[in-house]
């Protein structure tokens, strides 16, 4: 059995169809990073998920039973957008409202415990309005955590975490999916960090469902390269677009032959037309650019 | 494998005593309730005392150069509602007004800040990924609404007994009896039944728009504003009793189930 499997789901607003035909399916125990361009219909579908808003047409299967049903909304939890605080109150009084609302037995162990998990213990006396983004980023993480979920759906959990935030979030969010009967539902555009977590992935694009596949299968598909740096590297970009098909400049200034070729084959090319090599490797593009392929392809 | 997730349902009850756990502590928190409360117990001290003060005193048009004369209050029961037979506190028109009936008015704000707070804060959105449901925040907040609005009254009523004592007035039933005092507060405390629902559906309908909300109860209020003086007077019977618990329990009902459908239909974001 599935946790999420979406049929044919569509939403519009006005004349504007945010989610047209959209098909999805999160399994069991998966982290599924949720992948779109701003407006592709993410946070659309998310809020259709967690009942939020009405959809128009399709079907939302939550653990094989109707998302309008009330034992399966019981075990969502949500970080849509911002998390729901009071700016007035004080971050320890914004969870047990949340405890609250889940009618949690130990409601203010179970508030402690969570804000350790995301190491907000320390600034549960401060008033929410108070906290930095990153803080109020963990107190909203921290929210979704309460009451044990077997389902999290969130949207942007990663912006404004620094560093060591980011690396908690990894590790919260593996240790929920270990027994795997938790799902995670994250979309982010930090794509680097997405990866680094994520089990299953959906590329959405206009309301629509580009691909899903999972991490192996994204591992499969991502292109090598040989990787290059030379001294001069204007004569060697020259001669290597002269003999490989794809040849590209990166951010950090070196050279990418992406043809099926292997790094000897190619420090040989370039040294018999006199160009010395100074760095030579092979890699996988990460997700990042193999999103912004697919999105290339696309267009 | 067949599903290994376990999924719990909380019961009616719970789901109800678990909103209602929200709603009391977020309420306790805030700001706005004590302002409400105490500006319930205030007015009608100050009101009392002011008007108590001007009494005699004159004031004449400009324009026409017709003079008023001005009536403070000859008993302490005239800040709960118009003596039989006698003029509103002040003899003047908008003084009529201008009694505990005002907390209907103040019911609405309050009611309105509750609501839309949940709204614009984005805490609707933790509330209703857990609840398919809408009927157990429709009844939380109409309770909640009820009980802040009833403490409004029994404030507003502290304090038009402080006023009274403090300006010398006659506490002496003129006509009245103890039980048609008890009769009149009861009944208006019956009669928030009527209100409350109200505010809570136009609150619904307008989420995060306090602005709206408030205008829209308040203009809509004004209609039915006006008759609570005549629904609760002060020599008020078991009949009016009746006849608000009678309004309000059809009120909540009603109204209560067309909040309910506002919910289940719009966007909760």
């Amino acid at each position: 059995m599935n946790a999420i499997e979406i049929k044919n789901l569509s939403k519009s607003f006005g004349a504007k169809q945010a989610v047209s035909g959209l098909n999805m399916t999160v399994p069991m125990g998966a982290i599924y990073g949720f992948i779109g361009e701003n407006g592709s219909g993410k946070s659309t579908t998310e809020k259709m998920i967690c009942g939020l808003i009405p959809r128009d047409g399709g079907t939302i299967t939550v653990y094989g039973k109707d998302n309008s049903d009330e034992a399966v909304r019981e075990s969502m939890s949500v970080l849509i957008e911002a998390p729901g605080c009071f700016g007035g109150l004080t971050v320890f009084d914004n969870m047990m409202l949340q405890a609250e609302n889940l009618g949690l037995e130990n409601a203010e162990k179970e508030v402690i415990r969570t804000l350790k998990l995301v190491r907000m213990e320390g600034a549960a006396g401060n008033k929410y309005k108070n906290c930095s983004l990153g803080m109020k980023q963990r107190v909203g993480i921290a929210m979704a955590l309460l009451g044990d979920p077997t389902l999290l759906v969130l949207d942007e959990p990663l912006n404004g975490l620094d560093a060591d935030g980011m690396r908690i979030m990894r590790e919260v969010f593996t240790d929920i999916i270990k027994d795997g009967k938790r799902s995670i539902v994250v979309s982010s555009h930090l794509l680097g960090e997405l990866e680094k977590v994520a089990t299953h992935y959906g590329i959405i694009r206009g309301g629509k469902m580009m691909r899903e596949m999972t991490a192996e299968e994204l591992e499969r598909d991502c292109r090598t390269y040989v990787s290059i740096k030379a001294k001069d590297m204007n004569a060697a970009k020259f001669l290597l677009m002269r003999n490989y098909t794809r040849v590209e400049e990166d951010e950090a200034g070196y050279l990418r032959v992406y043809d099926n070729t292997t790094p000897d084959k190619v420090a040989k090319y370039l040294y018999d037309n006199g160009i010395a090599v100074t760095e030579l490797g092979k890699a996988k593009i990460g997700l990042e650019e193999y999103y912004i392929d697919l999105m290339k392809e696309g267009k | 494998m067949e599903s290994a997730v376990k999924l719990e349902q909380r019961s009616f009850k719970e789901r109800v005593i678990s909103m209602l756990r929200v709603d009391v502590r977020k309420v306790l928190k805030s700001r706005t309730f004590y302002i409400m409360l105490a500006v319930s117990l205030l007015v009608p001290i100050l009101m009392t005392v002011m008007m108590t003060m001007m009494d005699g005193s004159v004031s004449v048009d400009p324009q026409t150069g017709v003079e008023t004369v001005m009536h403070g209050p000859e008993s302490a029961w005239q800040s709960i509602g118009t003596l039989p037979g006698g003029e509103a506190m002040g003899g003047m028109d908008v003084m009529a007004m201008c009694n505990i009936n005002m907390m209907f008015m103040a019911v609405a704000v309050f009611v309105c800040l509750n609501i839309s707070e949940d709204f614009s804060s984005g805490f609707a959105k933790n509330l209703f990924t857990v609840r398919a449901k809408k009927g157990d925040y429709v009844i939380s907040k109409t309770v909640v609404g009820f009980v802040t609005g009833t403490l409004m009254l029994a404030l507003y009523f502290i304090g038009a007994m402080i006023g009274g004592a403090v300006s010398s007035l006659s506490f002496e039933l003129v006509g009245l009896t103890p039980l048609n005092i008890l009769a009149c507060m009861l009944a208006k405390v019956l009669l928030m039944l009527v209100f409350v629902p109200i505010f809570v559906c136009v609150s619904v309908w307008a989420k995060s728009k306090a602005w709206l909300s408030i205008c829209a109860s308040l203009g809509g209020g004004m209609l039915l504003f006006m008759m609570v003086g005549m629904i609760t007077p002060l020599n008020s019977t078991f009949m009016n009793v009746a006849l608000c618990l009678a309004g309000g329990a059809m009120f909540s009902l009603g109204l209560g189930a067309v909040s309910n459908l506002v919910l289940k239909k719009s966007s909760l974001v």
